[in-house]
Parts: C-alpha cells; sequence; structure tokens
C-alpha cells in the first residue's frame, strides 16, 4: 500500500543521518494539519491544538479549528491553521 | 454523509484532553469540537457508542447528550419505538396469509351418514389453501365416492367451505313388503274407492272380520306382479247384534237383613284377639272390612271386621210379554256398546225366540262403517 511519508524518506538521502521515526506531519493550505505518531493531545481549543511527539511538544495555532479526526496516533485538524510549532 | 451510523457524544467536565486520549485509544473519534472549557463534543460510530459510553462513565465523566444518526438506528428505533406499528403490519400480514386458507368445514343436507367422513374425505384428497381448491372437481368426487349422494355443491365462502348435500330418496316401494287390508268387522260392502292395490271384494260380499280386502301388489299387463302399498277406503253395511235371555221362573237371591259379625284385631298380621259368632244361616254372604285401630306406627293394630248377611231365595214367575219392552231395551242397549259409529246407524231391528223355557230378544244395529285402512295425505 502507497504509503506517502514512506516515500518522502525514500527519496530523501538523509545525508547526516537524521532521525525521522518520530512524528510525521503535513500541513495542506493552512486549512488541515494530518499528524501521525503523536503521543497525546494536550491542550484543545479552537485557537490552539497541542499535542505531546517524540521529543518534545507541538503547539498548533489558529482559529475556528476542531479535531476532524483523533484516533491512538493520528490527528486531523481542520480549521485556519497560522502557525505550526515544536518546542 | 447521512448514511453513516454514527453517534454524537456532548461531554461535561475539566481536562477533556486526558479524556479524549484515552477515549481515542478505544474508540476513532471525529469531529472534536471544543464548544468551551468545559464543553466538548465529538462523533464516533455508531456501533462503537456503548463501548465509548462505557469508557466516559468510567472516567466520571458527565455525558450530557447522545445523538445517534444512520439508518440502522433509524431501523432499530422503527421497530422499537413503534412497536405497535410494526405488530399490526405483522398481523395484517398474517392475517392476509392465513386468509388464504380454508380453516372450517359446513356440511348441510346429511342424515344418513357421518359429516366426519366427507370433511376427512376432503381433509385427506385436497388442499386447504383456497386458491388451489376447485369446487367442480370437490362436488364430482363427493358424487364418485358417496353412492348415497345425489347433488354436491361446494362454496367458498370466507375461510368456510359450505358444501350443500342432496341424499339419494328412494321410492316407497323399495322399503320393503306392505301389509294387506283385512276387514275390521263383519259386514257387507257397499262402497269400495281404491287407490292402490288390487281388490280381493266387490260391492255387496259379505265379510267376517279378518278377512283380506285389498292385496298389496297389483299386476301389469304383462301379467308381472308388482308390490304396492294397499290404499283403499271400504264402506260396509256393519251388523252389530246383541242378545239377551229371558226365563218365566225366575229364582231371586235376597238379603233377609240379619246378621253375624265375627271380628278379629291383629298386630303385624298376628290375631292377638277374636270374636267369632256361629253362623247360624243355611245360606249367607260375607263382607269383610279392615279398619285401622290406631295410628301408631310401631304398633299397627287393626281390626278385621266380618259381617254375615242372611240370604232367602224367591221364586219369581214373570211372563215375557210383561217385560218384553224391558227386555228389548236391554238387548238394544247391549247391541250399542258394539256400535262404533253412531253418526252412521242405517237401520234398527230385532227378533224373539224360545226354547224350551227361554226366550231370546236378538236385537241388530245396521251401521256403515269403512272397514279398511282409511288413506289420507
Amino acid at each position: 500500500m502507497f504509503n506517502f511519508f514512506a516515500e518522502i524518506k525514500d527519496n530523501l538521502k538523509n545525508p547526516k543521518g537524521l532521525e525521522f521515526e518520530g512524528f510525521n506531519l503535513i500541513n495542506m493550505s493552512g486549512h488541515l494539519l494530518y499528524v501521525e505518531g503523536h503521543l497525546g493531545l494536550v491542550t484543545l481549543s479552537k485557537e490552539l491544538v497541542s499535542f505531546k511527539v517524540k521529543g518534545g511538544v507541538v503547539m498548533v495555532e489558529g482559529s475556528e479549528m476542531i479535531l476532524a479526526e483523533l484516533s491512538e496516533n493520528t490527528i486531523k485538524i481542520c480549521g485556519k491553521i497560522k502557525k505550526v510549532e515544536q518546542v | 454523509m447521512r448514511l453513516k451510523n454514527r453517534t454524537k457524544f456532548e461531554i461535561c467536565g475539566l481536562n477533556q484532553e486526558k479524556n479524549l486520549n484515552f477515549l481515542s485509544k478505544k474508540v476513532f473519534l471525529q469531529e472534536i469540537d471544543r464548544k468551551s472549557k468545559t464543553q466538548t463534543s465529538f462523533v464516533c460510530s455508531y456501533f462503537d457508542r456503548k463501548k465509548a459510553k462505557k469508557i466516559l462513565e468510567e472516567n466520571n465523566v458527565k455525558i450530557e447528550k447522545i445523538q445517534n444518526f444512520g439508518p440502522v438506528y433509524n431501523l432499530k428505533r422503527l421497530l422499537s419505538s413503534y412497536g405497535a406499528i410494526s405488530a399490526i403490519v405483522i398481523f395484517f400480514v398474517a392475517y392476509i396469509l392465513q386468509s388464504q386458507f380454508i380453516l372450517q368445514f359446513d356440511i348441510v343436507g346429511v342424515e344418513s351418514f357421518s359429516k366426519t367422513e366427507i370433511v376427512n374425505f376432503i381433509s385427506k384428497n385436497y388442499s386447504h389453501f383456497k386458491p388451489k381448491i376447485d369446487t367442480k372437481t370437490i362436488e364430482t368426487d363427493l358424487l364418485d365416492k358417496f353412492e348415497k349422494i345425489s347433488f354436491a355443491s361446494c362454496m367458498i365462502k370466507g375461510q368456510t367451505l359450505v358444501i350443500n348435500i342432496k341424499e339419494k330418496v328412494l321410492p316407497e316401494e323399495m322399503y320393503g313388503t306392505f301389509p294387506p287390508i283385512l276387514a275390521s268387522n263383519d259386514g257387507k260392502i257397499t262402497q269400495i274407492n281404491l287407490i292402490s292395490g288390487t281388490l280381493n271384494v266387490k260391492v255387496g260380499d259379505f265379510v267376517k272380520k279378518g278377512d283380506v280386502l285389498v292385496e298389496p301388489y297389483t299386476v301389469d299387463t304383462s301379467g308381472s306382479i308388482k308390490k304396492v302399498e294397499a290404499k283403499a277406503e271400504i264402506l260396509a253395511e256393519v251388523y252389530n247384534e246383541a242378545e239377551v235371555s229371558h226365563s218365566e221362573h225366575f229364582v231371586e237371591v235376597v238379603r233377609t237383613g240379619r246378621y253375624v259379625e265375627r271380628n278379629e284385631i291383629k298386630l303385624f298380621g298376628l290375631v292377638i284377639y277374636s270374636y267369632k259368632e256361629k253362623i247360624p244361616y243355611k245360606m249367607y254372604e260375607v263382607e269383610r272390612e279392615d279398619v285401622k285401630l290406631n295410628k301408631n306406627v310401631l304398633l299397627p293394630f287393626t281390626m278385621e271386621k266380618v259381617r254375615v248377611y242372611e240370604l232367602v231365595e224367591n221364586v219369581i214367575e214373570t211372563k215375557f210379554e210383561d217385560v218384553k219392552d224391558e227386555f228389548v231395551e236391554k238387548a238394544r242397549q247391549k247391541a250399542l256398546e258394539n256400535v262404533k259409529n253412531y253418526d252412521k246407524i242405517k237401520e234398527e231391528f230385532y227378533t224373539i225366540s224360545n226354547q224350551a223355557d227361554l226366550t231370546f230378544v236378538r236385537y241388530c244395529i245396521v251401521t256403515e262403517e269403512n272397514l279398511g285402512v282409511y288413506y289420507d295425505n
């Protein structure tokens, strides 16, 4: 089965030997943020969604945001996404 | 997507992120909307609703509202909430199905054999499913199977198979032998009205009681005998006779008025006391009478009273001519006792004859009577 993230990882040569096994995150036009490999929701509001990932916390800022999907390891955030930051 | 079977939860409480994290490990959550700090709504599969509710309750999360969507939920609600409608629909379906079958039989006109024979025959050989029943076939088969049936008609009325039967009626000649008409008295035939049978007498014949008047058969032109019921009206002059006798020396026995008593007192049939005078008379007659002495049931004393009356004989001499009218009337009354039909007395006469010391008066009353059996429908 085709996996988008696996294809990207294969195409990248990864010359520096960076760690890719943590989480994957994709922002589609600032309206949808898809996350794979999260470790749990930390904050949920219409303006801020934050969740734990391996090695820190990812904070998503925006407006009118809702969680379109939440499963054990994926998140799909819909709304107006302004900023995604890992701390 | 209205066709998706989903359940929407609205929950209330603090630290809902923790609850959602815990829940998302077991149930796939969608459309999570944080309405306020303490209120959140989310959607899960309709089939996971029980699991989600259980997890939320175990974590002491207050569920404010649960809404279900989708065809499965609607169907289930229809079957549960609209049970009465479902029952009515099921009832009508069942009613329509069962109305296609014959449930009972109504058999009319059967007398000489059992209705159950016909019911068993039809149940065994024909379907109870109405569209498969051919009433014409049943009618024909009934006529073939049962010899006693002369006509059969079948009709389906509701869920009843109505069978109208007419049995064969045998002519009266087939029922057996017939008795002849016998003369019920002595007489002279005066009129004959023959209905069926063969006459054995003609007008003017004298017949005795018991003579055959009409035979129970007819003879056709070919000479063959055919049994029929003897029916006729046969009128005759019947001679009702009576006789009294008179003697010129007549001995009359009368009581003198003297009597003696011979009484006994009894208890349970045993004689307790008896008083018996001697009978001093040459001729006597006895009168007995039982009298209860008390009403005691335990000791029922009875007295048998016997009276012995003295009798004497007186010889009376009378001439017949002096008592003729009286004897003729006696003879007439005696003859009238034999007359059955007082309305049709045609003639009366008497004859007197002598023999030694005796004079006989014979009285005859002629009546018109029907000697044979009168036939009337």
